[in-house]
């Protein structure tokens, strides 16, 4: 606590406000459409910056100078895609900020929405501390972001996060199981150049490549809002799906021990003895065919499916698959159900769990 | 290109074929209905509401995995940018823009490494008071 002077006392006891009657009338909502912001702050400077960056990046911003003003436009606007709240705001209008008190206001009010809506995100600027290990505060707002260095960088990747994180809560759960099938089914693309990973990390990766995609990073993969939550994890999974699989081709990393056999006089001997010696990848045709030779054999009884995955292997659409095999529509969809259904079945789906 | 064209351009493309199936089943449950996709989910023997939260759950862990990793930096003082990350072989890599200690994180384990966690940031105190300053 060596920024506190001592005469503050470093672990102040929260208690949660009183309810706060209010003589005002209620506030109109501005969250119906755009995304929306309640920002607390009572430092001219600070309030003017906050709030044009904000607008910038989107928000529209609500506005209090104290905590008592912040608790009713929360109560009469929220929720709020985030609130940001400075640390060390004073309680009320006209009143400033006491030096010779714990600086509990601003702690107290983040407690205060929490109890409204415990899953409204919220951050905390507490810039005069050092790090965000030094921030007094009660262990139920310990999981509230900290703004500890007042940068551009720091404030709109907090933002994200909450962003990312409402987005997650906000997937309904027919989306999030088409999210788990379609990292399985990209799993299963890959093959060896897996690596053993599945559809799991398939999907944690995505999302750890969103938070750190900001708008200026190379290395990541920023969320444009304009598309949904899953088309851009979508999008995510299919980048590094084929990231994956170059950096897997890039290192051919197949070893010799998994291709050799031994013959009746305990020789070894390698199945792509006998490939082409000009075929660079033969080792890797082999087990590649040998894995579509095992999901075709999943369907030699069914002679639409095995149809179906023909025309998918070669590349045809839809309306070119049916046409050739003279399916219709239902036949169409019925035997890709059947295809998927077995190929996700829990003996079939390759995955660990 | 048509059907026979894209064929004949992907013959010498090995793996080509079963990421081409996989890939188009993948696609294809994408339009399913929300209806659709729970029947095939129950079909399968799976219980749709269960894997539906353990989706939500992998991506809520991969959220607090990143946000430990920022926290605990944090909370020893050292400044990491989200947007410094960098994609490496094993992982992300980072460093302390006021320190200059590295940090890296593999998100599939959660696991963090890196000199930055060795100990409190040593320029930090330096930073704080010159930034007070500034403010004043």
């Amino acid at each position: 606590m060596a920024h506190l002077p001592s005469f503050i006392d470093a672990t102040p006891r929260f208690r949660h406000p009183e309810p706060l009657e209010l003589a005002l009338p209620p506030t109109q909502s501005i969250n119906a459409s755009r995304r929306s912001a309640l920002l607390v702050e009572n430092d001219k400077s600070l309030l003017e910056f906050l709030r044009r960056f904000l607008k910038d990046e989107g928000y529209a911003v609500r506005i209090a100078k104290n905590t008592e003003e912040g608790f009713r436009l929360y109560r009469d606007c929220g929720p709020f895609n985030v609130v940001l709240i400075n640390y060390c705001t004073p309680k009320s209008e006209g009143l400033g900020i006491d030096c010779l008190s714990p600086q509990i206001h601003g702690v107290q009010l983040a407690m205060a929405i929490r109890d409204i809506d415990p899953s409204q995100g919220i951050i905390i600027a507490a810039t005069a501390y050092r790090t965000a290990g030094e921030v007094p505060r009660p262990k139920e707002l310990m999981d509230i972001p900290l703004l500890i260095d007042f940068s551009i960088f720091q404030l709109r990747n907090l933002l994200e996060k909450i962003e990312v994180d409402r987005a997650i809560k906000g997937l309904t759960s027919s989306e999030l199981l088409q999210l788990q099938l379609f990292a399985k089914f990209r799993i299963r693309g890959l093959g060896r150049a897996a690596r053993g990973r599945d559809w799991e990390d398939l999907l944690e990766e995505a999302l750890c490549r969103t938070l750190i995609g900001a708008k200026d990073n190379q290395n990541g993969r920023h969320w444009n809002r304009r598309v949904s939550f899953v088309q851009h994890l979508k999008g995510a999974i299919l980048s590094i799906a084929s990231l994956w699989k170059r950096q897997f081709k890039e290192e051919s990393t197949y070893l010799l021990s998994e291709l050799l056999s031994h013959d009746a006089e305990g020789k070894d001997y390698s199945p792509i003895d006998n490939v082409a010696s000009g075929h660079t990848l033969a080792d890797q045709c082999l087990i590649e065919n040998e894995e579509k030779d095992r999901v075709f054999g999943l369907f030699m009884d069914d002679s639409e499916a095995l149809q179906l995955l023909r025309g998918l292997m070669d590349g045809l659409k839809k309306t070119e698959i049916v046409a050739r095999y003279d399916l219709d529509e239902k036949k169409y969809a019925a035997a890709l159900r059947r295809i998927r259904l077995k190929l996700l079945s829990r003996r079939n789906d390759g995955s660990r769990g | 290109m048509g059907a026979e064209g894209r064929k004949m351009a992907d013959n010498t493309n090995h793996d080509w074929h079963l990421e081409t199936i996989m890939n188009q089943l993948g696609d294809s449950v994408l339009a399913l209905s929300d209806d659709g996709i729970r029947a095939e989910v129950s079909e399968g023997g799976a219980d749709p509401d269960e894997e539906a939260e353990r989706t939500r759950t992998v991506l809520h862990e991969s959220l607090q995995k990143l946000e430990n990793v920022n926290r605990r930096l944090s909370n020893l003082g050292h400044t990491v940018y989200s947007n410094g990350w960098h994609r490496g072989r094993s992982g992300y890599h980072n460093a302390c823009v006021t320190c200059g200690s590295f940090v890296s994180f593999i998100p599939a384990t959660g696991e963090m490494r890196g000199e930055a966690l060795d100990g409190r940031c040593p320029r930090r105190d330096e930073c704080t008071v010159r930034r007070r300053e500034a403010s004043r």
